[in-house]
């Protein structure tokens, strides 16, 4: 066992509606430690109470051992001077915590200079060379509103690690990225424990905390649920707890139900050779995609490829450049769509059982339809009475589901339908979106940034990107490299 | 959920420099066309006995004649049709041609250059007097949002905006002139005359700037980049200077173009009050008197000090904030 | 992070709930409402009666405010003034509110040339300071109420106008109304489960600006002299009037001031929060 860096003695966090059971950790030279857990776990407040950045209204008691010396966890003031210099945070979204009006080099060598303590030049120099071993050769120049979410995030580490700190804390650092984004930044992070550094990493993200291994903690309101070795409890976990968020996992989720309607059915939307550019750049041509009734079509690619973009065009929300576009002949209101973001998706002054009426009212709609619909998504009936902010983001998009369904959609077109929900909330809630789809012979082209997820859940996906199309059964697509053994 | 806010910066920031200063030539086109065409209406609006007594004014009433008003009417062109007139007064006023005051018989351009002189002086004082006061008292106010500093800045900016600048410069009177005795109520000519006018605009900037300040610290203190300064190691003071004082900085000298309304319409009643020899005292006499000559110029000139302290703002804008030089 | 994942505080209402200070101002305004019409219902003295005989008097029963350097009662005065002050600027106020939200409304969701065009004669209307496009209207008809009421309206209605148009340019691309869209609803339904309320705060805030800027304007002209005539009640008439004055009957001076300072304040506190 090497020397400890960092070590926690019952920590404990309270109040505001807050409390986290006591925790402890203990982390050496060239370990890891990461804490998972869904939303509202309290994974990031542990964060924040070892570096002494708790909101206000929270407090913390407990003993903290940082890099030899003793500190007393609610005594934060003590711990500002080891900031960049002992402790080192990576704040959850880089492109928010680098300042917009400075460039990027300036925020590094500003670090270098003013913690670190190098002369003037020698901070430009050693700027250079972070830039330089990041792969950022060409971003220092750059404000960061030009930055990509994955080299703001390059950025933001080299500036946080310029003063040497061995501690580093990573707080959610993949949220918002796409998949190879994600695995630089664990590539990133890995670097220091390698170094002989300590790493702590809080993510939601089972996939980050496989790659980042070492020691593994599973938190649920703030108590620990199961901790051990990252390669014991992400295989093979003992609470039942742990059971379910592992098995939230896209590559675990069961088969979905077979697609039963007959494979030479009418497709309710076929399009040929489709073309799109933006702003100068070619998103994709000569695409031919189709949706039959009851399936499933994954898009996959990397974020700003175009893939919202197409689902618009397919329900005529957004002009294509070149191309066909042509529907299975039905009522007008058959193309529905779902939204990445569902409280954004509903006006939030009303209630939800107003909206619904609404509805009712226009089209003229069997009322009797809603009630078994929405046990079908395990809706209560009595969130009909609150207002669209005041359910759960899972359970709004249910509803989402509900009011679309309710229309008897050919096509739906789900745009990262499950990217703001917890694993185990978007596992439920996409389940019952393809056995539903499946029932009611509706299409489903369905956007996602996971391909674990897609090949999991579709029939077949369209990749987009790098001006290449494949266009196939899901069983072609890459192999799954999250699938564990 | 950031998304939805009210995005702050016109569209026409975004273009480049030479696009805004484009914008702002048109901007002062747009002003001197208005103003030209406003004040032609008012020229055919006056009542028809108005050729008269204006030349009474001029000459007295019993030098007044039928030629002098012939020479009042010329100089309006009260004889001329309509279209033909006002082309001509346009044209007239591309030349910079401004004519002659109807009351004291110079040339309008003669006596603006000296009011000009005056109203600049009264206005650069006020806005540096109130640069002192308000963004620094802001800046305090907004590192500790809700304490006392905060709390007590916002009464007198309440109190202060409730207030139009005329019963501000009232008070200060009294206080200062009346009760005190320790300057002049009115007049021009030292420096002290021009104390209490200065400070009478600068309180009514300074209310507002001190909380736009104030708000664009607490946002700034609260938002992640300023966090994130903190816990890279750069410390309070540091951090306060290299990512607190340009950011928030930016909306302040941006509100100012929105303040210099408040400054012009201050100017008129500011300098009505004191007897301050400047613009907005002779836009008012010119009203008065039905002096179109002067209501013209007087009103051309403070329309294009408008559209000019904003182009120095912009200019600031630019120069302070590197997003905008992009692109 | 908290244990509950809601997002963004809801309100209550579906019309704007007032805030603390909103309410203080709310009430502030009534209670000055109240003053204005309820003082000619017991108190029948003519604001314009002169009595010569009878100048700069201290309150009395006779005259409860005291009277001016015309021996006018002071009570009667303030009460048209404040009265004048505030019709003016409710009318203006809706005179520029409902073309300025119109206009947003559709210059928002329209885009293209009608918004290009709507913008332009708003900028227009922005290239001259306020009280100086006010000042050349009144210029023109001096001493004319409807001068410096089309003047105060054209430039307040800007206002509304660009807030409503930015506000309603998010809104229009934003998924609630796309969602909507898609679910068959037409444009009447969108503005009023969509628009108006989010709308509505801000331009209630608007209002309550803009009657306080037409009130400091009105009173600025009158004071300047390029306003109302006299014998109208008018607050910053009455100042210049007293201004001579001050020495010998403060309480006479105070009285418009204070009354302008009340209307003002409480307008500011109903308007809560600046949008801009």
């Amino acid at each position: 066992m090497s020397h400890p860096l960092l070590q926690a003695t019952d920590l404990t966090i309270q109040g505001d509606g807050v409390t986290i059971a006591p925790f402890s950790l203990n982390l050496g030279s060239g370990e890891r430690l990461t804490l998972l857990g869904e939303t509202g776990s309290g994974k990031s407040l542990i964060a924040q109470a070892i570096m002494g950045t708790l909101p206000r209204g929270l407090t913390t008691s407990g003993e903290l051992l940082i890099d030899g010396t003793r500190y007393a966890a609610a005594d934060v003031a003590a711990r500002r001077t080891l900031w960049g210099r002992r402790l080192a945070l990576l704040p959850q979204e880089p492109w928010h915590a680098l300042d917009p009006t400075m460039r990027a080099a300036a925020q590094i060598t500003e670090s270098h200079r003013h913690v670190a303590g190098l002369a003037r030049a020698d901070a430009r120099q050693a700027t250079q060379h972070d830039l330089t071993e990041l792969g950022l050769e060409d971003a220092g120049g750059k404000l960061p509103g030009e930055l990509s979410g994955g080299m703001a995030q390059r950025v933001a580490f080299a500036a946080a690690s310029a003063g040497g700190a061995p501690i580093v804390i990573a707080d959610e650092p993949t949220k918002g990225l796409d998949a190879p984004r994600r695995d630089a930044v664990v590539e990133l992070l890995a670097r220091t424990p390698r170094a002989g550094g300590a790493l702590l990493t809080i993510t939601h993200d089972i996939d980050v905390a496989r790659r980042l291994g070492g020691e593994v903690v599973i938190l649920r309101q703030g108590q620990v649920v199961e901790r051990g070795p990252a390669q014991q409890v992400l295989s093979d976990p003992q609470t039942e707890y742990g059971r379910r968020l592992l098995g939230a996992e896209p590559s675990r989720w069961p088969a979905p139900p077979p697609l039963t309607s007959a494979a030479d059915a009418t497709p309710v939307v076929t399009a040929r050779g489709l073309a799109k550019s933006r702003g100068g750049r070619l998103l994709f041509q000569d695409l031919d995609v189709s949706v039959g009734p009851g399936e499933i079509v994954g898009v996959v690619g990397p974020s700003g490829c175009g893939k919202s973009t197409l689902g618009d065009m397919l329900l005529g929300l957004a002009s294509c450049d070149a191309g066909e576009i042509e529907h299975a002949p039905g009522h007008r209101l058959g193309l529905q769509k779902l939204y990445q973001d569902p409280p954004a998706a509903f006006s939030s002054h009303w209630r939800l059982s107003r909206l619904l009426d609404d509805l009712v009212r226009r089209h003229d709609l069997e009322r009797s339809a809603i009630a078994p619909l929405m046990e079908r998504l395990g809706l209560d009936g009595r969130l009909l009475v609150r207002r669209p902010g005041e359910i759960s983001g899972g359970e709004l998009q249910r509803f989402a589901i509900l009011r679309v369904l309710l229309l008897k959609p050919r096509l739906l077109f789900a745009d990262e339908p499950t990217s703001r929900l917890d694993p185990i909330t978007q596992q439920q809630t996409l389940s019952l979106l393809v056995e539903l789809a499946r029932e009611r012979h509706c299409g489903v082209m369905l956007v996602s940034h996971d391909p674990a997820l897609i090949a999991r859940v579709c029939d077949r996906q369209l990749a987009l990107g790098e001006a290449t199309n494949v266009n196939g059964p899901a069983a072609s697509a890459r192999p799954l490299e999250t699938a564990s053994a | 959920m950031t998304s939805l806010t009210l995005s702050r910066a016109p569209s026409r920031w975004r273009s480049g420099l030479r696009g805004l200063l484009l914008q702002r030539l048109f901007q002062a086109g747009l002003v001197a066309w208005m103003v030209g065409t406003l004040t032609f209406v008012l020229t055919r609006t006056l009542p028809g006995d108005m050729a008269y007594r204006i030349a009474a004014g001029r000459y007295g009433h019993d030098m007044v004649d039928s030629a002098a008003a012939e020479a009042v009417r010329a100089e309006l062109a009260l004889d001329q049709p309509a279209l033909g007139a006002y082309l001509g007064w346009l044209w007239d006023l591309l030349q910079l041609d401004l004519g002659r005051s109807l009351v004291s018989g110079e040339p309008v351009i003669h006596e603006l250059w000296h009011q000009l002189g005056h109203s600049l002086g009264l206005a650069v004082m006020a806005v540096l007097l109130s640069l002192l006061i308000g963004p620094p008292l802001g800046l305090l106010a907004g590192r500790k949002p809700a304490g006392l500093l905060d709390r007590g800045s916002e009464l007198a900016a309440s109190v202060l905006r409730a207030l139009p600048p005329f019963a501000v410069g009232l008070l200060l009177i009294m206080l200062f002139s009346v009760a005190l005795g320790w300057l002049p109520a009115a007049g021009h000519g030292r420096f002290a005359h021009s104390v209490l006018p200065a400070l009478t605009l600068a309180l009514a900037l300074a209310a507002v700037s001190s909380r736009v300040a104030r708000n664009a610290m607490a946002e700034v203190s609260q938002s992640a980049y300023y966090a994130f300064s903190h816990t890279k190691g750069l410390g309070a003071r540091l951090s306060f200077l290299r990512h607190g004082l340009r950011n928030a900085a930016l909306p302040v000298v941006a509100y100012l173009g929105v303040q210099f309304v408040y400054l012009i319409e201050g100017v008129v009643v500011v300098e009505t009050l004191f007897a301050w020899p400047g613009i907005g005292h002779a836009l008012v006499h010119a009203i008065v008197a039905r002096d179109v000559p002067m209501i013209q110029g007087t009103a051309l000139v403070m329309g294009l000090m408008f559209v000019a302290l904003n182009t120095v703002v912009d200019l600031i804008c630019h120069w302070l904030d590197p997003r905008r030089r992009e692109a | 992070m908290k244990q509950v994942t809601l997002s963004a505080p809801r309100r209550q209402l579906s019309l704007p709930a007032l805030s603390q200070r909103q309410w203080v101002g709310a009430l502030l305004l009534a209670l000055l409402l109240a003053f204005a019409w309820l003082v000619p219902l017991w108190h029948s003295a003519d604001p314009a009666r002169q009595q010569l005989v009878r100048i700069l008097e201290l309150p009395s029963l006779a005259t409860p405010l005291g009277t001016d350097h015309l021996g006018r009662d002071l009570l009667a005065r303030t009460a048209a003034a404040i009265r004048l002050s505030l019709g003016m600027a409710l009318l203006s106020v809706v005179t520029a509110a409902v073309p300025g939200l119109l206009f947003g409304v559709i210059a928002g969701w329209r885009g293209g040339w009608l918004d290009r065009i709507l913008g332009s004669v708003a900028d227009a209307c922005l290239a001259l300071p306020g009280l100086l496009l006010v000042l050349l209207l009144v210029a023109i008809a001096p001493g004319n109420f409807w001068a410096l009421y089309v003047g105060i309206s054209l430039v307040l209605w800007i206002e509304y106008f660009r807030v409503v148009r930015a506000r309603t340019r998010v809104l229009v691309t934003s998924p609630q109304l796309e969602a909507s869209r898609l679910l068959g609803f037409g444009p009447l339904y969108l503005f009023r489960r969509h628009l108006w309320p989010e709308l509505a705060p801000q331009v209630l805030t608007l209002a309550a600006f803009g009657a306080a800027s037409a009130i400091l304007a009105m009173a600025a002209l009158g004071f300047v002299s390029v306003g109302l005539r006299p014998p109208t009640a008018e607050l910053g008439l009455m100042m210049i009037e007293l201004l001579p004055y001050y020495h010998e009957a403060p309480w006479a001076m105070a009285q418009p001031i204070l009354a302008l300072f009340i209307l003002v304040f409480s307008l500011n506190l109903l308007a809560g929060k600046d949008p801009r």
